[in-house]
């Protein structure tokens, strides 16, 4: 025990009872699935329609924003390149499902439908349709772990939309569903209702992604550092489809690690990662290129 | 020869189930009264077969318990050995107790396992609770455990386990 607990190379035990434990977690995801089914079979005509005008505004929505969304990111890139400037993570994603929850209650960590099969790794970010949501735990053959932002031993370096004000918001240690923001000093100008992006530091989660809005500020001066209660965007509790970000740096991690733990000497693994540092020194190349196209307009 | 590999399906079964109603979401609040339906399964065979069922058998079932639930692996499996242990050793006298003994021992010995992964996961740094509500999944294990037995020792006569 102590063994798992202070090295890990029992690790691959572990992921070799992963195997074994799969069908559980299968058998008991199935009354959720079923009633999905019957969602799916048993719904009106006038509902799917109503359903379809729905999905059609919000898309032409959607799509206006993305719009809007284009010309702002190559302006930034333009910004970017001439700051000379790293770009900002711009990553594919997989979607996945979140198949069950952790049994302790004081532990929230979610248990997702994809493993080291699809790809995933240790450290990855997982995010759902409003905001950041965790990171991956623990990786098994079919389904992985992971450690919810709202864990007490989770902490998310974060920065405020409004001002760029850097913080580390840490899950809170109660059964609630909450951040707090650690080591905030009494000056500093974060306001209730402010947004709480990433701020990709640590290197962990991508920059940028929505993470939480502040929703109490507590300034006790006989303390040295501000209460500051933040709640988390992603819908933590009630959603199911999430979403797993690659991004080109950590994918050749995680291609390295998944090969450790599947097969040692896995040939194609080199090739693999000599072919996505390529890609990212050519599009490295391309920002210089689009900012003087740009100067040339 | 038929009736050995009967029986161990039976078995494995019984725990399959017991590691299924182990992970079954819950609402959070109930999240502490929710049974301890794999020791209360693993105390029954140990005491009805335990010539079958004994503490290598508590380890293995432990292990598969840790991984379903993400714990340090070796957290369950230790405290079903301690538990596993108890119950064989007072195996004989357990089978005398009335349905009222019985379940104040399934009291004991499941706040005892409670007791130890909450212990144990204090020793590797994990987060835990910090009041004892997490002990009252001893209680409801109690309550369940005189319906849980009969239909245990049903399902054992009837396919014949032994």
């Amino acid at each position: 025990m102590f063994a798992d607990a202070r090295f890990g190379y029992l690790e691959r035990i572990r992921f070799g009872l992963g195997y074994i434990t799969t069908p559980v977690y299968w058998v008991a995801d199935i009354p959720t699935r079923v009633s999905f089914l019957i969602d799916d079979v048993f719904v009106s005509r006038t509902d799917l329609l109503e359903e379809n005008d729905d999905l059609r505004a919000n898309l032409l929505i959607a799509q206006r924003e993305l719009q809007l969304l284009e010309s702002l990111v190559s302006e930034n890139n333009r910004l970017l390149a001439l700051n000379e400037a790293t770009r900002g993570i711009n990553g594919d994603v997989l979607a996945a499902e979140i198949i069950n929850i952790s049994p302790d209650p004081y532990s929230k960590r979610v248990l997702i439908n994809k493993g080291a099969r699809e790809g995933v790794f240790v450290g990855q970010a997982l995010l759902d349709a409003n905001g950041l949501m965790g990171q991956v735990d623990e990786v098994l053959p079919l389904t992985s772990w992971v450690l919810l932002i709202t864990d007490s031993h989770h902490v998310t370096p974060v920065e405020v939309n409004r001002n760029g004000e850097r913080a580390l918001a840490r899950g809170s240690s109660s059964t609630a569903s909450e951040l707090e923001l650690v080591f905030v000093t009494q000056t500093q100008d974060i306001k209730v209702g402010d947004g709480l992006v990433s701020s990709g530091m640590g290197q962990v989660y991508p920059k940028n992604y929505p993470v939480a809005e502040i929703v109490s500020v507590f300034a006790d001066p006989g303390q040295d550092f501000a209460t500051i209660k933040a709640r988390p965007l992603a819908q933590l509790a009630s959603t199911r489809h999430v979403m797993l970000v690659f991004n080109s740096e950590q994918a050749q991690t995680s291609v390295r690690g998944a090969a450790d733990i599947l097969e040692p000497d896995f040939p194609a693994v080199e090739a693999v990662i000599i072919d996505s540092v390529d890609a990212s020194t050519t599009t490295a190349d391309q920002i210089p290129q689009a900012a003087s196209d740009a100067a040339v307009q | 020869m038929q009736d050995r590999a009967h029986s161990i399906w039976v078995i494995f079964l019984s725990f399959f189930i017991a590691y299924l109603l182990a992970i079954v979401p819950f609402p959070e609040w109930a999240m502490n009264y929710r049974p301890e339906w794999v020791p209360m399964v693993l105390i029954y065979w140990t005491m009805a077969l335990p010539y079958r069922v004994g503490i290598g058998s508590a380890w293995a079932v432990g292990l598969v318990l840790d991984v379903l639930e993400g714990s340090t692996l070796g957290m369950n499996a230790l405290a079903l050995v301690v538990v596993a242990y108890v119950a064989l050793s007072l195996h004989q006298r357990m089978r005398m107790f009335s349905t009222l003994q019985q379940s104040g021992l399934v009291l004991a010995l499941v706040g005892l396992n409670l007791m130890l992964c909450n212990w144990l996961q204090i020793v590797t740094g994990q987060s835990v609770s910090s009041n004892l509500m997490f002990l009252m999944a001893a209680l409801t294990s109690a309550v369940i455990w005189p319906s849980l037995f009969q239909l245990l020792r049903q399902i054992r006569r009837s396919f014949d386990v032994h």
